[in-house]
């Protein structure tokens, strides 16, 4: 009789260990959001002696994130819609469509993934002043929508070239515009890229905190992370307690749908490589 | 015939139209909000644009000429540079290693990748304020293990210490980043066929040999997206300042980045701000296309 000998996954338990480590920051902030700020100075490592639930609250009654989450929210339905509309319009008319410009847009658009955001900076918020949208959510969903477009438009062309050409065929003999024909048939097809699209854009401005805070200013009502922001950067001693509670409400979103979904998530935001 | 031409070109006119319906909307918006403000940004780069209100005037390149005797830039250029190279190695060999390692996983292989991939979808602010935390004198881990451990003596104000802090910048971004580098190596990884391996495990190849031979040269595609993108993200190295140090301590941490910011945002030096991002741009652009070039010859040479 052979006797099977459990083997003991010492590798596997030395990594997770080791993964463990790599996030134990975040283990670090969450028990520290139970904790009063004396307790957090005096014991910064203890498990929280009662749980100090007054954290949580006075992110409601103090920092008032209440508001800012919901404008956070919005602010990403507003950017996400706009650019699973465009994006895939712009998408279709450059690959699809025999253009003479077609070649040339695409290359256009393509050169914006090369642009960085220092470079933009202060024209912009020049141009948005002129055009009498400074510091207004407006700009900001206009700046975050063409932002994304140069990125969008990139994975939905790549995408596009996998989807054989007969489909429109049909459906011009059958009487179909083109802009009918990429609604019924094309849109749906894309519905991978749109996925991957959503998660991306999703994730990127319900994290912002730099673009935000400098096309909104920080005065008026906010974004997430602006209001946080703008919390600690009033006081000068850092109220730890309420920073630790904040960081974990603002985290528990995305942690959540990582969790729920994993692999759709890192295939989305691998699809993003490049930004 | 006239029937025929009509019938062409009302279906030009539909055709065109079509298009502008569709490719419209986004080319006006990118047009209008990405390129019109890089245009605009060159040509108030020749300017001494001071502000919000006067008419600024055109200088010519003064403003270039000024960045190559401007002593702040050299310190920026010298501070980004340091962070770029610890930052670009991390992302280019670091986290290699680390793929070589998740790839070997028997189980737990989805939990414990996870757990390395996870900082990576965190906010920066909260990457940079939890660094801060671990960092800060009083209360911090770091120091409270050095003080439990009795080594207090070593204790200090990480952040605060010209001498720690640009380690601390650099750990906060690898952690923030690892992940997604990570994963981009393991992909690849997964995409090495089987019996290249198993050709080696019957040679007899120890796990050093397998990585010199076969996964190194096979990982080499991916080296060069990974170092390009590390490369970036060290040049543009600018939220984790303004959330961090500010710059500080004194004028220790000011990256290119946040030195445009300064310039541009808070002291209204708008022109000289457009000057120096136009050459970090270029300089940028450069420096990449010789690590590719650089990096695909070894590719063929392989």
């Amino acid at each position: 009789m052979t006797r099977k000998r459990l083997r003991v996954p010492v590798f596997e338990i030395v990594m997770l260990a080791l993964g463990l480590l790599f996030v134990s920051p975040c283990f670090i902030a969450l028990l520290n959001s139970f904790k009063t700020l004396r307790e957090i100075t005096l014991s910064p490592l203890a498990l929280p002696s009662a749980l100090a639930w007054d954290n949580y609250a006075y992110l409601f009654t103090g920092v008032k994130l209440a508001q800012p989450m919901l404008n956070s929210l919005l602010m990403c339905i507003a950017v996400i819609l706009a650019l699973v509309t465009t994006a895939p319009m712009a998408a279709y008319s450059i690959m699809r469509r025999d253009m003479r410009t077609g070649k040339f847009l695409r290359v256009f658009f393509l050169a914006g993934l090369t642009i960085p955001f220092q470079i933009i900076m202060v024209p912009l918020l020049q141009q948005f002043r002129l055009l009498g949208i400074q510091f207004t959510y407006l700009a900001l969903l206009v700046h975050y929508v063409s932002w994304g477009l140069p990125l969008c438009i990139f994975i939905y062309s790549g995408f596009m070239a996998t989807i054989p050409k007969e489909l429109e065929e049909s459906a011009s003999i059958d009487g179909c515009g083109p802009i009918a024909t990429f609604w019924r048939i094309i849109f749906p097809l894309l519905a991978p890229c749109t996925i991957t699209v959503v998660i991306f854009w999703g994730l990127w401005i319900w994290n912002d905190f730099m673009q935000a805070f400098i096309i909104m200013g920080t005065n008026k009502g906010q974004l997430v992370f602006v209001q946080l922001w703008r919390f600690l950067s009033d006081k000068y001693v850092k109220n730890w307690n309420y920073i630790f509670a904040g960081v974990v409400v603002l985290s528990m979103p995305v942690t959540i749908l990582y969790l729920a979904m994993q692999r759709r998530f890192i295939k989305g935001l691998m699809a993003g490589a490049i930004k | 015939m006239g029937n025929y031409v009509t019938r062409r070109a009302r279906k030009v006119i539909h055709e065109s139209l079509a298009s502008l319906v569709l490719c419209g909307p986004a080319l006006f918006l990118y047009a209008g909000f990405i390129v019109t403000p890089a245009i605009l940004g060159f040509a108030y780069s020749l300017t001494d644009w001071t502000g919000w209100n006067r008419t600024p005037r055109f200088i010519g390149l003064a403003n270039f000429r000024e960045a190559f005797t401007d002593s702040r830039f050299f310190d920026a250029i010298r501070f980004t540079l340091f962070e770029t190279a610890l930052i670009v190695f991390f992302f280019s060999f670091g986290t290699m290693l680390l793929a070589i390692l998740l790839d070997r996983l028997r189980v737990f292989k989805g939990a414990i990748r996870g757990l390395f991939f996870y900082p990576y979808i965190l906010s920066i602010l909260v990457s940079a304020l939890l660094f801060q935390y671990l960092a800060n004198y009083n209360e911090g881990v770091i120091n409270t293990l050095l003080r439990g451990a009795g080594l207090g003596r070593f204790a200090q104000d990480w952040m605060g210490d010209p001498r720690w802090v640009a380690y601390f910048i650099f750990a906060l971004v690898a952690w923030n980043g690892a992940g997604f580098f990570t994963t981009v190596y393991l992909a690849n990884l997964q995409t090495i066929p089987a019996d290249l391996y198993e050709a080696a495990r019957i040679d007899g190849a120890g796990a050093f040999t397998v990585f010199t031979r076969i996964q190194f040269p096979m990982l080499l595609p991916t080296l060069t997206t990974n170092s390009v993108l590390a490369l970036i993200t060290g040049i543009n190295l600018f939220p984790q300042i303004v959330v961090t140090t500010q710059g500080g301590p004194g004028w220790r941490t000011f990256s290119i980045g946040y030195y445009i910011y300064h310039l541009g945002v808070l002291s209204n030096r708008q022109g000289y701000a457009a000057a120096i991002s136009f050459i970090t741009f270029a300089a940028l652009v450069a420096i990449a296309a010789v690590q590719v070039a650089i990096l695909r010859r070894r590719q063929v040479a392989l």
